[in-house]
């Protein structure tokens, strides 16, 4: 299926670690197309990271400018690409908690994107399976705590090679042999196995 | 809310395998649907960056705000702050007639420098005075970008100051 936003690059393709590190270092090497290629591509888990820290869309698009602008000065010091989406990480977090500290335009806890799932109206019976499975998937998010809520949308994001190292900038345990599933996926998975009907309250 | 049934919580110590990559893949599309980054900010962030220097200061922006001048009916003027470690620019946007608009500055402390204005079109440069004060009479609304260049290009005693790009 198309993907219709042209900025929504899909992350996982195998060849993805291999292109991204060739950007880092065409990046580095002063390509501005390169890197604009690097902002393309991780910009939206970046816009993930600052919404899910309860930032105005204003805040948050303010924050991932400064974040992007302090990475060229950074760049030198950023040796592969799962450091660069670390770093980025770790750099959006902390510019996020600066701006909630300073006290400017923070949504009201009742007012943020977990309110309710807007209305798509009336579509195909495929839409509206599809429809209905999002509402579970919503429904389900909305019964973890705020904590595995901000985890599961960030790493959603998050390109699947580098899920140890955002992991680890979210504070996340991983085991030795890579990222485990969690206690906020184990959850969600047992809520969604449970049916929309057992355990909602 | 109910536990989930004994036996039905899948270890939280096992390796992701494929179910959970299709659950982070529909969390994924719902975010994208629910909390859609806005499509050009991409373009607006690459715009900021084309500035590859890297003696640059770094400005944030630490406070916006929308004033309703009286002498001009309904029309807002902006009054944006952005700090940096060594400066603070203050910038008041008001609309002109034409479609343009005036953007007046401040910097604090005050100091002569020469001050530019990267837009959609080509760039806009000026001075400020002794008072730290500045002005661009006439800007096409888009996307701006502010830079302070140093008090003395040669010496390099001080940094370019440059702040995000907005829309004006």
């Amino acid at each position: 299926m198309d993907e219709p936003r042209p900025v929504t690059v899909r992350a996982n393709k195998p060849d993805r670690a291999a292109r991204m590190a060739d950007l880092l270092s065409a990046a580095r090497a002063g390509s501005e197309d390169a890197l604009g290629q690097i902002v393309n591509e991780l910009s939206p888990l970046l816009w993930q990271v600052a919404r899910s820290a309860g930032l105005s869309q204003g805040d948050a698009e303010d924050v991932l400018q400064t974040v992007w602008m302090r990475l060229v000065t950074h760049l030198d010091s950023i040796n592969d690409a799962g450091a660069l989406t670390g770093w980025l990480v770790t750099t959006t977090k902390r510019e996020a908690w600066r701006v909630r500290a300073a006290g400017r335009k923070l949504l009201p806890a009742d007012q943020d994107v977990f309110a309710d799932l807007p209305d798509k109206g009336p579509g195909s019976e495929e839409q509206v399976i599809l429809e209905d499975q999002r509402r579970e998937l919503w429904a389900a998010i909305g019964m973890l705590s705020r904590r595995c809520q901000e985890l599961l949308r960030i790493m959603a994001f998050a390109p699947r090679p580098d899920y140890a190292t955002v992991a680890a900038a979210l504070g996340m345990r991983v085991g030795s042999i890579g990222p485990t599933r969690g206690r906020c996926l184990a959850k969600l998975r047992a809520l969604l196995a449970g049916g929309p009907d057992g355990s909602l309250a | 809310m109910t536990p989930p049934g004994p036996g039905r919580l899948p270890p939280a110590d096992e390796p992701l395998d494929d179910t959970d990559f299709g659950v982070l893949g529909d969390i994924r599309e719902l975010f994208e649907a629910v909390d859609p980054m806005p499509a050009d900010l991409p373009e607006r962030i690459r715009f900021s960056l084309a500035l590859r220097d890297l003696e640059v200061e770094v400005a944030r922006l630490a406070e916006e705000d929308q004033l309703t001048v009286a002498a001009r009916g309904k029309e807002q003027a902006r009054t944006i702050t952005f700090d940096s470690d060594s400066l603070t620019i203050m910038i008041r946007i008001d609309a002109n007639r034409d479609g343009t608009v005036r953007v007046d500055g401040w910097l604090a402390p005050p100091q002569r420098r020469q001050v530019e204005i990267k837009t959609s079109a080509d760039p806009l440069t000026t001075a400020s005075d002794a008072q730290g004060r500045f002005a661009f009479v006439r800007v096409p609304r888009g996307t701006a970008q502010f830079i302070v260049h140093p008090a003395q290009p040669s010496s390099g005693d001080t940094r370019s100051v440059v702040t995000p790009a907005l829309i004006i």
